[in-house]
């Protein structure tokens, strides 16, 4: 007789005199593999029983891969970025202008993409030392809406109004469907790299260098901290993996319009993924992308012309109901690792 | 060159005291709450299609619907206050999203209630046709709002600089722990000065309804324009409100009738803000107080 026990972090199963115990840190290895094999049949399964699905993944993947970066930069600059699509702005419209302009593929555009990105975070860098409070988010805020008013005035390049087309598609395999699949798993490997990446850097000597910023930037500088040179790093390498994205929606949908991405909507719902995922939690980030994009398509599908009313009703409620997010359902089992702290006021 | 300065101060002018109305609640709000209130986008369609609302749903004629508007903005600040700012006051990154998404549930609503299609118009002008101030044409509607706008804000001034309620509201924005120590009623205060600031805004956007586009986004735009002029003269401070609403009026207007490039009107006033705060990160006035 199978006897299965639950205890507080594993789960206990005994058959006979044999026992198995299974731990449930999402975390260890054994977890990991098994959500990541998850995620890597999901398309698969979609393919077959509903393609749309994979459409589905594909923006669930890229709203992690932009809230990832953030929550990274949330820490290491202990400030509260509300401008990231900025980047996105940046990285999408080289990779766009580059690819219409002289035919360029996805990998020719990728290098500009993020050289671009790099260099409007280097120029716009100085802003985590010398603003804070506030004044930071305000400036953050005006950024995109600066570059949104720049593409509608100068719309014979950047075709505000409209927006670009004809862009090098990512992949064509002269098949729709097999190219969607594709980009799925495309879009995932890019998750997964910057959850690796990102959490690599987290638990790293930075990680904690950042941590101590995040926790309290006067008192890192009192130890000897260089907290200039850490967050400039966190800022310019975080908006760098965001402009990564705008290169990746570029190629995508072979079109970039700042208008999609650039306003304060597209923020919010950046903003929520990262809060009701987990408060800046690398791993909740991935939760907070899916629940997001899974919640909108479904209520797409089954709420009609009431959904855009409804989805912020629900978003703000899960706003209030969980204080850590998603991601802090989990920590009650198992509070252990460092949680990193918001700052908006500082 | 005397037509480019007489449209340069007619529309500073005018342009700076619409901006003013606009941008004084979000300003005081700033000032008293000492938050960044990114649901004030809320309150201008909630002003215009809440009106319509009691308008065309229960057929009150204009006057009542705007009182019964009026009342409901009054409801939904007092809910924003107890519900939001009160309990998540000290965590600002979820008061700050939230209060975003209230914004954006008032503009769905108004849009799933009322699609652009639907076509709403008020009938709040007060004055048909322009006057001509030498070379420069300006609807009479726009001088009637500025004129309204400087008294509007000369009674806020009185208000907070001769009454004692209004000197209450200036200490509250100095110190919340020394008010409370002297006694003053901070939950009072605080609910009473959401719901003040609203006037202003109301006004402004009854006034701007019939000569500027209406539709269900266009709390963002305002809202913009409000974090430029409070941000540029120092998040809470009226003098310095007053001083930048009429330099961003200034911008656009010699960006209009100089240049004679409109289409630079909005960037023009953003680089503006931005290039202040990167030399004055505190705006043009100090932020302590209120006045």
């Amino acid at each position: 007789m199978v006897e299965m026990e639950l205890k507080r972090d594993r789960i206990v199963i005994r058959l006979g005199t044999k026992k198995w115990e299974w731990v449930l840190e999402p975390r260890y290895w054994r977890n990991t593999l098994l959500w990541a094999a998850f995620l890597m049949i999901a398309p698969a399964v979609a393919y077959f029983y509903s393609p749309g699905l994979i459409n589905t993944m594909i923006s669930a993947n890229i709203y992690a891969a932009i809230a990832m970066p953030l929550a990274l930069m949330t820490i290491g600059t202990g400030r509260m970025n509300f401008g990231p699509q900025f980047y996105i702005g940046v990285g999408g419209y080289t990779a766009a202008l580059l690819s219409i302009a002289y035919g360029w593929g996805p990998l020719t555009t990728l290098p500009f993409a993020i050289l671009m990105s790099m260099v409007a975070a280097l120029i716009f860098s100085p802003l985590v030392i010398m603003a804070r409070g506030l004044y930071y988010v305000l400036l953050t805020l005006l950024l995109p809406l600066v570059f949104l008013e720049v593409t509608f005035i100068y719309t014979d390049i950047f075709k505000g109004d409209t927006g670009l087309f004809g862009i090098v598609p990512l992949l064509d395999t002269g098949n729709a469907k097999n190219n969607f699949l594709l980009i799925g798993y495309f879009s995932t490997a890019i998750m997964f790299a910057y959850l690796w990446f990102i959490n690599k850097i987290l638990k790293s000597r930075y990680g904690l260098l950042m941590a101590s910023i995040n926790d309290d930037e006067d008192v890192a500088h009192s130890i000897g901290i260089n907290i200039n040179k850490i967050k400039i790093i966190a800022f310019v390498a975080a908006s760098t993996l965001i402009g990564i994205i705008g290169w990746f929606y570029a190629h995508y949908f072979s079109s970039f319009a700042g208008i999609t991405y650039l306003p304060l909507t597209f923020m919010l719902k950046v903003l929520l993924v990262l809060m009701i995922g987990g408060r800046a939690q690398v791993f909740g980030c991935v939760v907070g992308g899916y629940f997001v994009a899974f919640l909108e398509m479904l209520m797409i599908r089954f709420m009609g012309p009431i959904q855009p009313l409804l989805f912020p009703i629900i978003l703000l409620i899960l706003l209030f109901i969980l204080p850590e997010g998603l991601f802090g359902l989990y920590r009650k089992r198992r509070y252990r690792e460092y949680l990193p702290t918001i700052h908006v006021r500082r | 060159m005397g037509t480019y300065i007489q449209n340069v101060v007619v529309f500073t002018f005018v342009m700076g005291s619409i901006y003013l109305l606009l941008a004084l609640g979000f300003s005081l709000i700033c000032g008293v709450l000492r938050i960044f209130h990114l649901g004030y986008a809320y309150i201008f369609p909630l002003t215009v299609y809440g009106t319509w609302m009691f308008m065309s749903a229960l057929g009150w004629p204009l006057i009542p619907s705007i009182l019964g508007m009026i009342a409901v903005q009054f409801i939904v600040s007092i809910i924003i206050y107890k519900g939001m700012i009160k309990k998540y006051m000290a965590t600002e990154d979820v008061l700050l999203t939230a209060l975003l998404l209230v914004a954006l549930i008032i503009e769905q609503a108004a849009n799933y209630f009322y699609p652009i299609q639907a076509g709403v118009y008020l009938e709040t002008t007060l004055a048909e046709g322009t006057y001509q101030f030498g070379d420069a044409i300006v609807p009479k509607q726009l001088i009637i709002g500025s004129l309204i706008a400087l008294a509007m804000t000369g009674a806020f001034v009185f208000f907070f600089v001769k009454t004692k309620t209004g000197m209450a509201i200036r200490a509250l924005s100095q110190d919340i722990y020394s008010s409370k120590i002297v006694g003053i009623n901070v939950e009072t205060l605080y609910m009473f000065t959401m719901m003040i600031v609203l006037l202003p805004v109301i006004i402004g956007t009854l006034i701007t309804a019939p000569v500027w586009s209406v539709e269900p986004g266009m709390g963002w735009m305002y809202m913009v324009t409000a974090i430029l002029v409070a941000v540029l003269g120092g998040l809470g401070n009226i003098k310095g409100t007053i001083i930048a609403s009429f330099l961003i009026g200034f911008a656009h207007a010699i960006v209009c009738f100089v240049f004679g490039e409109p289409r630079f009107m909005n960037l023009s006033a953003l680089i503006l803000v931005m290039i202040i705060l990167v030399i004055r990160p505190q705006g043009l006035a100090r932020s302590e107080s209120l006045w």
